[in-house]
Order: C-alpha cells, then structure tokens, then sequence
C-alpha cells in the first residue's frame, strides 16, 4: 500500500511540476438510449488514478491535468477515451455487441476480443434474443462459422447433435458444454433467456479444458445483475403454435391397391384386390397422425446492483406438445436461476449461480423401424383407422411384416413420462493479492434425479407384430447422477515498460461423475392408464415383485468416472501488437489402464495486430487486422469406464427347475493397451475490420485425430458376442477434418430512425478417414431394411461414415438388357441394374462402393436484421449443401403402402429408368444401393420476427423501459430436393448417420409475444 | 483487516491444498464388478461361473433351426423369399462366407468355450469338495460347443484350458478336426468319470449325458468300437427309459423326463428381444417355427420357418405313431378344430409339431415370439439307442443282435406293438437304423449332419455339392479378423 502511495505522489508531483490540473466531473450515458450508466470505471491514461460512476452516472475526479487522457470503460460498451480540457465533461458510450473490445471467455479467464489469439466465435445475448429460439441450439445453428448443428428429431425436447469442425471420431463427437464452468450434457436444460453470451472455442486453444475439449468447447454464461443499478424486470411471454412442415405424398387406397395388384402379379400370386372401385382415397395415416400443436413459454428475470453486490433471479416456464401425439408428447421446462455475485472485501470477491431445472417430458417411439411416422408411410390407406367395432384395426394379417402397426393406436396407447430435477451450481471465490495477482477457486457441481414410468398396456397391434404387449409391465426407472468440478488457479498479469504484457496462469483442476441406476420392473400391470395402474401377480415363483436389475446386470448399476487435471498458461504480448500464447496440461483420467493413464498435451497460438503497425495505423479504410495461428495436440478420453481391464459384469444366466439362475462371466473384451485419443488442430486466421463497419473473420482449419478409441469388429473367437459382451475398444484410426471459414458482418446506422445489420458465414468442409488400424481396415455401422449389411463405413480414404452399397445404372428395360449384364441374382426387366463395379461379370457383395455421404460440403448462414422506427425485424436462414441421406423409411413389404413417386414406375420398355418395377417376388430393388441415397442439400427459412416497442415517450407514462409486441414464424419453408421429412435431422451418428427412418420434422413454429421491461 | 486477510490467506491454502492434494491416485477408480483375474476364491464363484458357461446352450437354438432347414426335412419358409436371408440360403445350399446366422454359430459357440474354458483356466485355484464335478461339467461344456464347431466349420482354433484373448486371435492357428476331436474325447471321458448318474437339478450335466454325447463324438469319427462302449455303458446304467407315450416328451410336462439324457432348459419368465437373441433364455427357434398367424387351440403363432416337406411327411410308416406328433398337417388341424392361419413362404401345409408355440401362459414374458419356454431335449434316449444299434451293426465284429434289439425298443414305442419289428441284419439293417433315426428325430436338428456322416447328403439334399457342403465356410469377416491367415473351408 505504501508503496502505491509514493507512486502515486510521485506521479502526482510529476505532474504538477509540468502541467495545470482541473477538477473534472460529468455523466455518463448510453449514446442511443440516454439512459445514466452506473458503475463506469473512470481512469486517468498511464496512472492508477481513476474512479466509478455513482448510481446516477455521475463522477468526478479532482486534479487531473489539463491534456490528460481520462479512459471510460464499462462492459459491453466501446471503450472511449477523451482529452480533458474542460471541467464538466459529459460522455456517451456505446454499447459493442459485435466490436472487438467484447470480452471472449477463453477458459480460466477472459480476453478483449482484439487479444484473442485462437479461433473463438461469440453469440452474445443480443442474438439470442433476436432469434428467440425455444432451444439455444437453434440460436448456434448457421449463426457460427464452423458449428454444425442438426436435430436428432424435431420432437418437444429432443436432443440436438453439435459438431464443432466436423467428426473428428468415431465415438463421442459432442464438444464439451459448461455452464459457468460446470459440465453439462445437454443444452436443454437452459432458458435461452438466461444466457449472457456462448463462446465457442473451436482450435488449439480449446486445449485449456484438455481432456474432453478435443471436439470444441461451448462456454456458456449466465446474466448476472449490474451494478449500482435498481430493481430491473425483464418479462418475456410468447404463445403459438406448431404444425408438421410437410407430408410425404403416399398412394390413395385406389392407387395403392392397383399397385399391389400389379406387384402380386408380377410375382405371379393371386390378386390381393379384386374390386379396386370403391376404394376411394381411403385412410390418410399421415393426416391423422399430425396436428397443431400449442407451445408457450413465460420467463422472468430480476436484477439488482449495490455498489458491492449483483444479484440476478431468472424464472422460465416452457411447455410444449407434439405434432405427433400432443399432449403424448408432451414437453415442459420449469426453471429458477440466482446468480449473486459480491466483494466480501476489497480483495476478495464471491461468485455464484444456481439453477434448478425440472423437465417432464412424454415419448412416442420415434426415428426407428416400426415408428410412428413409419408406420404412417407404412400401413395400407385401404385399413380404415377404426374397425366396424369402433377399435383400432389392425394391419392386414400377412404382407406388412411384424413391425407396421397402427401408428393411431400406437399413440393411444403410449403411456409414459420421465420427471428430471437438476440443481446445478457454482459457487467461486477470488482473492486479489495485488494488482498484479490473483488466485481463483470454485466449486461448480450438478446433482439430478431422473425418473421414469413407463406401462405397456395389454394391446394386439397384429399378428406376431413386435410391438405386442402380452402382459402389462410397469417400469420404474430411475437414475441420479452427481459431478462436480474442483478448479483452482492462480494469475498472475503484469506489464512491464508499457508495451510487454505478461500474463501466467497456473491451475489444477479435479472432476468426478458418478451415476446410479435402479430399475423395477413388474409384471401383470393393468389399468387404463399411467396415474392409474395396478400391478397383477407376480411374475416368478408367486415370490412377490420381480426386481430386474438394469440389462440384467447387477454390475452397470453404477459407474465412477474422474479426470484429474494440472494446467498452466502463458501469454504474452509486445506493444498490442505481437501476441503469443501457449498451454500445457497433464491429464489423468480413470478410463485408461495404469500404462496410459496420464497424457501431457500442449497447445500454442500466436497472433500479429497489422493494424497497430505504422502502415495501417492511420488507414481509414483497415480499421482493424489481425493474423493468427494456433497449433497443438488435445486429447480425448470419451470411452466407457474399465475397457482396459476384464471385469465380470458379463450377463449369465441359465434356467434350473424353470427359474432363471444368475451366474457370473465376463463383460465387455478388455484391451489393456488404450490410451488417448490424441486431436491435432492447426487454424491459421484472420480478423478484419473495415471502415468500423464491416467485421471479416476467416479461418482455414485442419483437425488431424489420432489414435481413435474404435469399437470395431473383433475375432468372435474371443467371445464377443457372448451375452453381455462387446467387442474391446482399441486405438486404431485417424481421421482428417479440414475446411474454410468465413463469416462478415455488416452494421451500420444509416440514420437516427433506420438501423440495420447482416451477417452472413460460410464453412467448408472436408472429412477424410486417413487410416483404420483393425484387421478389417473397416468399421461399420447403421442399419437399412432388415436384416440387410451395415450401410455406413469408416475407411481409409473415405469420409467417415461414408454409405457403402450398390451403384445403380438405371433400369433393365428388356430380357436382353438383363442377359448381357453382368450375373444378377433375381434379376429381370424393371428391375435396377447394379454396376459390376469390380468387373467380374458377377453382382456380388463385392461390388458394393462409395455412394454417397452424409457430411456437408459447405454449411451456411445468413441473419439480417433492421430497426425502422419502433419496428424491427430479423430474418435468419441456413443452408447446407453436398449431404446425402439415406431414405429408409420405406418397408416395401407386398402390403405396405408406398410414396406416390411409384406411380412413375417402371411398367414396360421405356417407361422409367429411375424408378424400379412393382413385384412381391424376390428382387434385388431393395438392397442398399444409390437408389436409396438422395442428395440431402437444403435451404431453410429458420425464423422470421417483426417487432414493434413502444416508443419513450409513452413508456414514460407506462413506467416501462420496455415494451415489445412480436410475431414470429419460425422454420417456414425449406428448399431442397429431398423425399423425406426433413433433411435437417440424423441421428449424429459418426458411422451411421444420415439414414432416414421417418424422422419427426421439426416443427414449423407461429410465436406471438411481448418483452416488458420495467 | 489484517486479520481478516490471514483469515482469508488460511482459507485460500486450505481450498487450493485440498485440490493439490488429489494425487494422481484419485483416478485409480476400482470397478464395481470383479476383476476377471481375481476371481475363484470361493465355491460360490466356480458355480458362479459355471452358470455363465451354460448361458451358450440356449443360444443353440439356431444350430438346431439351421441344422434341420440345412436337411431334406423341411424348407426355410418364414414370410417372404427374403425374409431372414440367411436362413433361406442355408435351405438353398447357396450359403456364403458371408452369412450372418453362421456367424452367429461360430460366435456364440466361440464364447461357450471360453467360458468354459474361464472355469479351466483357473482350475488349481482353490480346493473345495466337489471341484471335479465342477470341473467335469465345465470340460462337458466345451466339449459340447466344440462339437458343434467341428460339425459346422471343420478345423477350428483349439484353446485349452485358457481363455483366448484380446490379442490372441492374431496368432492362433485352425486346429485339425481331429486334433480337435481327440479333446473332446479327453474332455468327455474326464466328465463321466467324475459326474453323477444323477442330479438333483434337472438339466445339469451328469454322467449318462457325458457317456451319451462321447457315443456321439465316436459315431462321427466312425470310431465305431468305441462308441458302442461309450453308447451301452449308458444303456446298462438303466438310468434312462423310452417313454411310452411318444406325444408327452414334447410337451411341457414331458420336459427333463426318463428319456433325456441332456437336455437345454429354457423358459418364459424373462423378456427378450430381436437386438440380443444369445440372451433369451426361451427357446426362439421355437417361435421362428410356428404357425404364422395361427389362432386356434393348443398352439400359438409364430414366423412359418423350418416347414417340413412332403417327402419327410411320407417317410413315416403306415402305422407310426409318431408321425401325428411330429408334423402338423395344419389344413387338416383347421378344418377339424377351426383354427384359423396364414400362409407364409414355402408353405407346405406342415409344421414341426414337436417345437411350435405352444398355448402360452398368462404370465410368459414378451416378445413372445423368442421367449417359448420350450427345452430342447438335445440327447434322447431313443437316440442313444438308435446310436448304439448303428454302432453295434458297424463294429469290427458286428453285433446286429444287438442293433436289431435297441433299434426295435425305438420302433416298438413308436408303433405300440412289436409287429413292425425289423429282423434284418447287416447293410439292411444299417439302412433301417438310418431311417429310422430320420423319423425318430426329424424336427430335432441331427438330420443334416447325420446324412453327411453316412454320406448321404450329396443324394438327398438338392443342391448338395459334394467336397464343399459338407462344412459350412468360415464366416469370411472371422479370417479376415483373425489377420487374414486361414484358409476357406474348400470350394467356398
């Protein structure tokens, strides 16, 4: 302190000797609201000297030297600096939504954005609320260069799959998500409204999370309160409804039934329709499956500021039913956030944020053989919805196979729910030792229960069909799970001569999950519904309840999974213009053996501000440029617990004196040998901006992963396949992801009334599996038709999970185009002709080749917004170009209905050389070949808002700050070429994606809604 | 504020210490099962594992399934020419290296023997009373499995006592067949010497099941001397008689009953699905074989494979009973009870009677289809007699008296009378004991491989490629996994 004093004297007595002080004083102001900004840090240039706006916007600093450079800054806004040459000097300050002095949270510390040395991209609070999405994917999808989001099913609360630079593994390819630093799976768990900003870290400089960070790592951060500031209401309502984008155009009883009469002829069986007249339309399954649905949400949040605490409180209820099933499935969202931050001393400084969520979510079976949507495309339009008894008609009992049911009755007849509670928080102290250090621990854990019931109801949905349920069983399913986080570290920044910045950081960092699972299971359950089941006789020996452990297996009822993390970084930067970075951290994970089971992985970047040199400093033109690059290896650990030992969790169990006897054998093959998965990311970049107005940034990326922790095909004479087994988890692959990113962003003020932003991004990208290390050199996966090979591969040379099956060169129009083709199994004219691709005269599964894959080339994004007056609007739309899918939503059983396509089906010499003959005998038409495979490419409308607030002057009068009514449409329309739902959803598998199963679409969305602040 | 500050300086070392303080051993987590290696410390444990090694037995069932669709008994059928393609090859004779249910059989079987062989490998762990009866229904057990590999596949990688391991398949080598055999006789022959005649747990291994499946393993080596040894030692441990009534040892209550030697338990109390077939404990190839949407008495419905054909139907005499138990003329049953059902793939009008559906009680776990609680009776006593009579007929000195009498016990139950009996001797008698094993078994799995045994399969099976169909290729994805060292079965 002491020493503080003399060199503020010093500097005081300094000035004296040279120059003439004022006394200055004013207010601060937000430039386009004029609303008074409390809380701005006032400092004198190149001294300690300075100050903070009081509640009301006013400071004032006394003895400050006439000429002196006073530096205005407060979060979120630009940082403003002025020459002092009167006393009373009033500053307006903008706010930088997009600018580069944004803070970008980097990982155990934060950054100007002009700073940042690795690829981070920001969505701040202001997009999210342009776009007002029901889930905060929505608000990542198309907005951030090089993030690819698709839905793994458009139902209320379904999971998205995010990929950060494409799929770097074949395992989990999920990028690490934390919550104010805690980790969380799932992004639903989140009000959208909460959300201050999302960084993404997408290079090297993920390295500093290290283990798990190899796919990415989204940080998101929650509001906290301002201060000095009163009592602040935000209140948001919106209401609306969802409808299905679209209906797959399916044959009418009429048609349908001719075209079974032809496909039964050509076979040469008996007619299965002998009168066609009458038939009609018949049942439109898809019609009667769909409906609107309503959806509304209400969230509110309060924030307080003292002068030494922040204090903010978020309360949100969502629900919303589904276009399939409605209230069946059902979605609704509860949560309560605090956050409440306060300096304990002058040193020291308490963060906090709590949030309890509880979702309660309803399912229909879904994105599967047998589904809903499936068996709407599926079941003959000629069986009516109800029998003449006024039930449910069963499918036809022969020719629709055992998985097409009544998907009405499937839905009538799906009773369950599953309750989540979550408490997540993190509690964090900070210590300032001095200016120049500072120690840092906090706390961040989650702790949730699930709960779910489901009841099977007695129903017979057809003959052997696989869905029959003989005897109600009851399942209660719980799960609760608990991590914690454990972060400690220490900072130490410095400047030395005003032009080298040094900053240290020293840090260790402990995790641990673990999870518990329980699962009743109870026989002879009847009843009507869920709220109202009793459970009949016990199953076994008359012995009361039957406890079925989870699979079977006593031994996954829990699992223990901890990392163990030391870590420091170092940065460094000359005169703001020469910056350098670099990580190095020791992982410890407890999924590997004692030969692997710590890995160091160091990363650095390196960036060059152009724009501070002399050339540019003074350029109207180049407001801003910078290069950077970053390299470096991150490893990845996301395998399942104990592949490295052989543990006896195996399922044995046999039958003596007609009672199940439970033994013991061995589980999952164990590899001693794993170890990391190691991802090597280099980015070099470049940020711009042009005339203050236009923000460049572009990216050329390439992600090399080695080592790839496969699950692949092994030896069944180790006994893999045996009951409870799996194959073992082994280091053999590497997959290359590199592409180009691009995004520019226009905004600019044209005049007091008219305001206007566009942004639009661009990634490409290209997958490339470069070697797989099994004995097979291949991994398959997915699954198309029954009992049909895997469709997806992973191979050297390809794209990971690349589809694999025949190629097709149009249709046999005649006898003699069949015989002078190469030996085709049950070939005949009409039927598709397979490229002989290996040349041996013999269709084979030999000739089966790369038709196709599921991963993008180019992803795209464009959102534009304007304010006119009280009126704004946004518009966002995405595109995504040079993916295929598979369409598997086709059952092509002799009675199963058909897409209306068919009715161009191939009848005769020259009709069709696209689409197949109808026949019921056997045909090679519905093996996996490109006639399956259709180009996935897309453009979609995502949202569409039109606002109007109120304006000032009446607010006044209402004593609101805000009011704001809006409509909003969201996913209007979509171009593409694809016979499908929807192209926008997969399943996200690595090696297995694409394959289209009757994917629920997602929703198109009709919002109306309103913002008060006050 | 001084104190404050050491206050607050004490806490801060007291957090970042109790973060610094998690050794490296904080990621040395211990998982909650048993480690594989640290196992057999107990009785408890040998039984334990001794039910893991039994597990395979039920997944079996496809062996049986195939091995009868593989015959000139019955057609594939099931929905559609497509439906299960690997089933629908094997009835062809059209099967590849690339068949799905083989592999399966050699998957399934591969980790009986292991398991097994988990048993074996820790064999001198402990003591306890009762170890070499564990231990013989562990060896009776990999016997068992490796049975079923050198019938299907020929030579197969042979591991003794000691698991094979990750790692391990890249040099193991196909053990010659009758390297192969000759373990499996070691194995058995150490099981009846230290089994009991009896269990008191129906289904476990005894010496009689030893003694049986040895006669067996002789018979298919032509080993015919020993296996008449092996085969009468069971006779004349009386421990085993015909049931009189034919139709009772297929249903429920004739399960584990005088006649069965050995027999694959399985019941309907646990649910199951189409992911995990290996881990039914019902018998699914019972549900694959039953009448497609049958509703009627007695039985229920299932997938229409493994229709018996015309042929198999007229194999039977004038006169034998067995015949109504064995095939089920479904149109006949319909018109007389008023049944109703489909018609599925290759119908046939006939069913294997002895292992459809039955009517299923209140409380069978679904997917009814795969939980049919039926046991398959894997060696029946007829069986061993009928093995007997051929291996007293094919001795070096021929015992025809013998085979005349254990051949006649079969026809005598199956005829109710002793006027059917057969009188003849020699090659006569040998083709009699022949066909009689056809209708004695038909339905229960053994008629494929006893016609390529006796060498008839290249005339009674269409298709039959004689110097090729024999064995059933290796699964091609099994050697390429093993390194690409093996050789294809011939002519695959």
């Amino acid at each position: 302190m002491r020493k503080k004093v003399s060199l503020i004297l010093f500097m005081f007595i300094g000035f004296w000797a040279t120059a003439q002080t004022l006394n200055v004083k004013g207010i601060v102001k937000d430039a386009i609201t004029g609303n008074v900004l409390p809380g701005v840090s006032v400092i004198v240039k190149g001294s300690a000297t300075g100050t903070q706006t009081d509640f009301d916007g006013l400071y004032s600093l006394s003895k400050v030297n006439k000429g002196a450079i006073l530096v205005y800054n407060y979060l979120g806004y630009k940082k403003k600096e002025v020459v002092i040459s009167q006393e009373i000097t009033n500053v307006s300050l903008e706010e930088s939504a997009e600018s580069l002095d944004e803070i970008v949270v980097i990982g155990y510390g934060t950054q100007r954005k002009k700073e940042v040395t690795g690829a981070v991209s920001v969505v701040s609070s202001a997009t999210i609320e342009d776009l007002n999405p029901t889930r905060i994917e929505q608000a990542l999808q198309g907005q951030v260069a090089g993030v690819n989001i698709t839905q793994s099913s458009g139902s209320p609360g379904a999971a998205s799959n995010i990929r950060i630079r494409g799929i770097s593994t074949n395992g989990d390819s999920r990028p690490l998500i934390l919550l104010d630093g805690r980790v969380i799976e799932d992004l639903s768990v989140v009000n959208p409204s909460d959300i201050e900003s999302i960084n993404i870290l997408k290079d090297a400089s993920a390295g500093i999370y290290g283990v798990r960070a190899a796919n990415g790592v989204i940080l998101v951060t929650t509001k906290t309160g301002r201060r000095n500031s009163d009592f602040q209401s935000i209140l948001n309502i919106s209401t609306g409804f969802q409808q299905t984008t679209r209906e797959i155009p399916l044959l009418n009883a009429t048609e349908y039934a001719l075209l079974a009469n032809e496909a039964f002829a050509a076979n040469g069986e008996a007619l299965p329709f002998t009168s066609i007249s009458g038939l009609g339309q018949g049942t439109n399954w898809q019609g009667s499956a769909f409906e609107t649905a309503p959806i509304y949400s209400i969230d509110y949040t309060l924030n307080k500021g003292t002068e030494k605490s922040t204090y903010s409180l978020g309360m949100a209820v969502t629900s919303q039913d589904g276009i399939v099933g409605g209230d069946k499935a059902n979605f609704n969202r509860r949560n309560v956030r605090f956050n409440f931050d306060t300096e304990l001393t002058d040193k020291l400084k308490f963060t906090s944020s709590t949030i309890y969520t509880n979702t309660n979510k309803r399912n229909l079976i879904e994105n599967t053989l047998g589904s809903i949507l499936f068996n709407a495309l599926n079941m003959p339009p000629t069986t009516p919805v109800f029998d003449s008894n006024g039930d449910f008609s069963l499918p036809p009992a022969v020719g629709t196979g055992i998985e097409v049911a009544n998907p009405l009755a499937q839905i009538d007849n799906a009773y369950n729910r599953t309750w989540v509670n979550k408490i997540s928080a993190s509690y964090g102290l900070n210590y300032k030792f001095s200016d120049y250090l500072s120690a840092e621990a906090r706390y961040q854990a989650n702790y949730s229960i699930a709960d779910s019931n489901t009841y099977n109801k007695v129903n017979n949905f057809g003959n052997n069909n696989v869905f029959n349920v003989d005897l109600g069983t009851f399942t209660d399913f719980s799960q609760s799970y608990f991590d914690y986080t454990f972060d400690a570290f220490v900072n130490y920044e410095r400047d030395f001569n005003d032009v080298h910045s040094v900053k240290v950081m020293l840090g260790t960092s402990v995790f641990r999950t673990i999870g518990r699972f329980n699962t009743i299971l109870t026989s002879n359950a009847s009843g009507d519904d869920l709220n109202n089941v009793s459970i009949g006789a016990p199953i076994l020996n008359g012995d009361g309840l039957e406890i079925f452990k989870n699979n079977n297996n006593g031994d996954n009822l829990s699992f223990d999974s901890r990392l163990l993390s030391y870590f420091t970084r170092l940065q460094y930067a000359y005169d703001s213009k020469y910056l350098f970075s670099a990580v190095i951290r020791r992982d410890g994970s407890s999924n590997f053996g004692p030969k692997s089971k710590f890995g160091f992985f160091p990363t650095a970047s390196a960036g060059w501000v152009a724009s501070e040199e002399d050339f540019l400093k003074d350029s109207n033109t180049v407001s801003f440029l910078k290069l950077r690059a970053s390299y470096g290896i991150i490893g990845n650990d996301r395998i399942p617990g104990f592949r490295f030992v052989s543990v006896l969790n195996g399922e044995a169990e046999y039958v003596f004196n007609n009672t199940l006897v439970q033994g013991t054998a061995v589980g999952p093959i164990a590899n001693p040998e794993i170890k990391w998965e190691q991802q090597i990311p280099l980015d070099i970049g470049l940020d711009v901006e042009l005339f203050d107005k236009v923000n460049i940034t572009m990216d050329y990326f390439k992600k090399t992963t080695e080592d790839l922790l496969v699950s692949a095909q092994t030896s069944g004479i180790i006994g893999v396949s045996a009951p409870g087994s799996s194959v073992p988890v082994v280091n053999a692959g590497t997959v290359e992801n590199k592409g180009f990113e691009f995004s520019i962003g226009y905004k600019d003020n044209v005049s007091e009334d008219f305001k206007f932003n566009v942004n639009y991004n661009f990634t490409t990208l290209k997958n490339n599996v470069t070697f797989v290390g099994n004995s097979t050199g291949i991994i398959e996966g997915g699954s198309f038709g029954v009992g049909q090979d895997a469709p997806s591969r992973m191979e050297a040379g390809f794209p990971i999970g690349y589809f694999y099956g025949y190629q097709t060169a149009g249709i046999f129009q005649t006898q003699s185009d069949v015989d002078s083709h190469a030996t085709q199994t049950n070939a005949a004219p009409g039927d598709l002709r397979f490229v002989d691709v290996n040349g041996d005269g013999v269709i084979d599964s030999d000739d089966r080749t790369y038709i196709g894959d599921p991963i993008a080339d180019i992803n795209m994004g464009l959102n534009l917004s304007f304010n006119y007056k009280n009126f704004d609007f946004n518009a966002y739309a995405f595109a995504s170009l040079g993916n295929e899918i598979v369409r598997n939503y086709e059952r092509t059983l002799p009675l199963t209905n058909r897409a209306t396509y068919f009715l161009d089906r191939w009848t005769g010499p020259g009709t069709s050389d696209t689409f197949p003959r109808v026949t019921t005998g056997a045909t090679g038409n519905n093996l996996f070949s490109d006639f399956h495979v259709e180009d996935g490419s897309f453009l979609r409308l995502q949202s569409v808002q039109l606002g109007y607030s109120l304006s000032n002057k009446t607010l006044e009068k209402l004593q609101f700050s805000k009011l704001r009514f809006y409509v909003s449409g969201s996913n209007l329309f979509t171009l593409t070429k694809y016979r499908g739902y929807d192209p926008t959803t997969s399943n996200g598998s690595p090696i297995g994606g694409g394959i289209d199963q009757g994917f629920y679409p997602s929703p198109k969305t009709f919002l109306f809604g309103m913002n008060v602040n006050f | 504020m001084k104190k404050i500050n050491i206050k607050i300086y004490l806490a801060l070392i007291i957090m970042l210490g109790l973060n610094l303080s998690c050794s490296d051993s904080f990621v040395d987590v211990k998982p909650t099962s048993n480690n594989s290696e640290d196992f057999f410390n107990t009785e408890e444990d040998y039984q334990s594992a001794l039910i893991g090694a039994y597990d395979l037995l039920q997944s079996t069932y496809i062996n049986v399934l195939l091995g009868e669709i593989a015959s000139d008994n019955t057609l594939a059928g099931g929905e559609s020419a497509t439906d299960v393609l690997g089933i629908q090859e094997v009835d062809n004779m059209t099967h590849t290296p690339l068949n799905a249910q083989l592999r399966d059989i050699w998957g399934w079987m591969f980790s009986g023997v292991n398991r097994a062989n988990y048993i074996l490998e820790f064999k001198d762990k402990i003591e306890f009373a009762g170890k070499q009866e564990v231990l013989a229904q562990a060896t009776f057990l990999r016997a068992y499995y490796y049975f079923e590999l050198v019938k299907w596949f020929g030579d197969v990688p042979l591991s003794v006592d000691k698991r094979i391991l990750f790692g391990e398949q890249f040099a193991i080598e196909r053990t010659p067949k009758a390297e192969v055999y000759s373990q499996i006789e070691i194995d058995l022959q150490f099981a009846a010497s230290n089994l009991p005649v009896v269990q008191n747990t129906p289904g476990r291994v005894t010496k009689g099941a030893a003694q049986a499946l040895l006669g067996k393993v002789y018979l298919y080596q032509q080993k015919y001397d020993q296996a008449a040894t092996a085969l009468e030692s069971v006779i004349s441990s009386s421990a085993y008689t015909l049931i009189t009534d034919y139709n009772s040892i297929f249903e429920e209550a004739g399960e584990n009953n005088a006649e069965s030697v050995f027999e694959v338990q399985y019941f309907d109390g646990q649910g199951a699905g189409f992911g995990c077939l290996q881990c039914s404990e019902g018998n699914v190839a019972v549900g694959f074989s039953g009448v497609r949407n049958y509703t009627g008495p007695d039985f229920t419905s299932g997938f229409s494979f493994n229709v018996p054909v015309q042929e198999v139907v007229d194999a039977f005499e004038i006169g034998d009973l067995r015949k109504e138990v064995a095939i089920l003329d479904i149109e006949a049953w319909a018109t007389s009870t008023g049944a109703t059902f489909g018609v599925g793939y290759e119908h046939t009008g006939y069913f294997n009677r002895k292992y459809i559906p039955r009517t299923r009680r209140d409380n069978a776990q679904g997917d009814r289809n795969l939980t049919n609680p039926n046991n398959y009776r894997a060696i029946r006593y007829a069986d061993v007699l009928l093995m007997a009579a051929e291996a007293f007929n094919k001795s070096t000195t021929p015992n025809d008296t013998k085979a005349q009498t254990y051949l006649n016990r079969v026809r005598e139950r199956a005829f109710g009378n002793n006027s059917n009996n057969i009188i003849a001797t020699g090659n006569v008698l040998y083709e009699n004991i022949l066909q009689e094993r056809r209708v004695e078994l038909v339905g229960e799995g053994h008629r494929f491989f006893d016609l390529v045994r006796t060498g008839k399969a290249v005339s009674e099976i269409n298709g039959f490629v004689a110097g090729k169909h024999e064995i059933f290729p290796i699964p091609a994805i099994e050697i390429q996994l093993t390194g690409n060292r093996w050789l294809q079965n011939p002519n695959y």
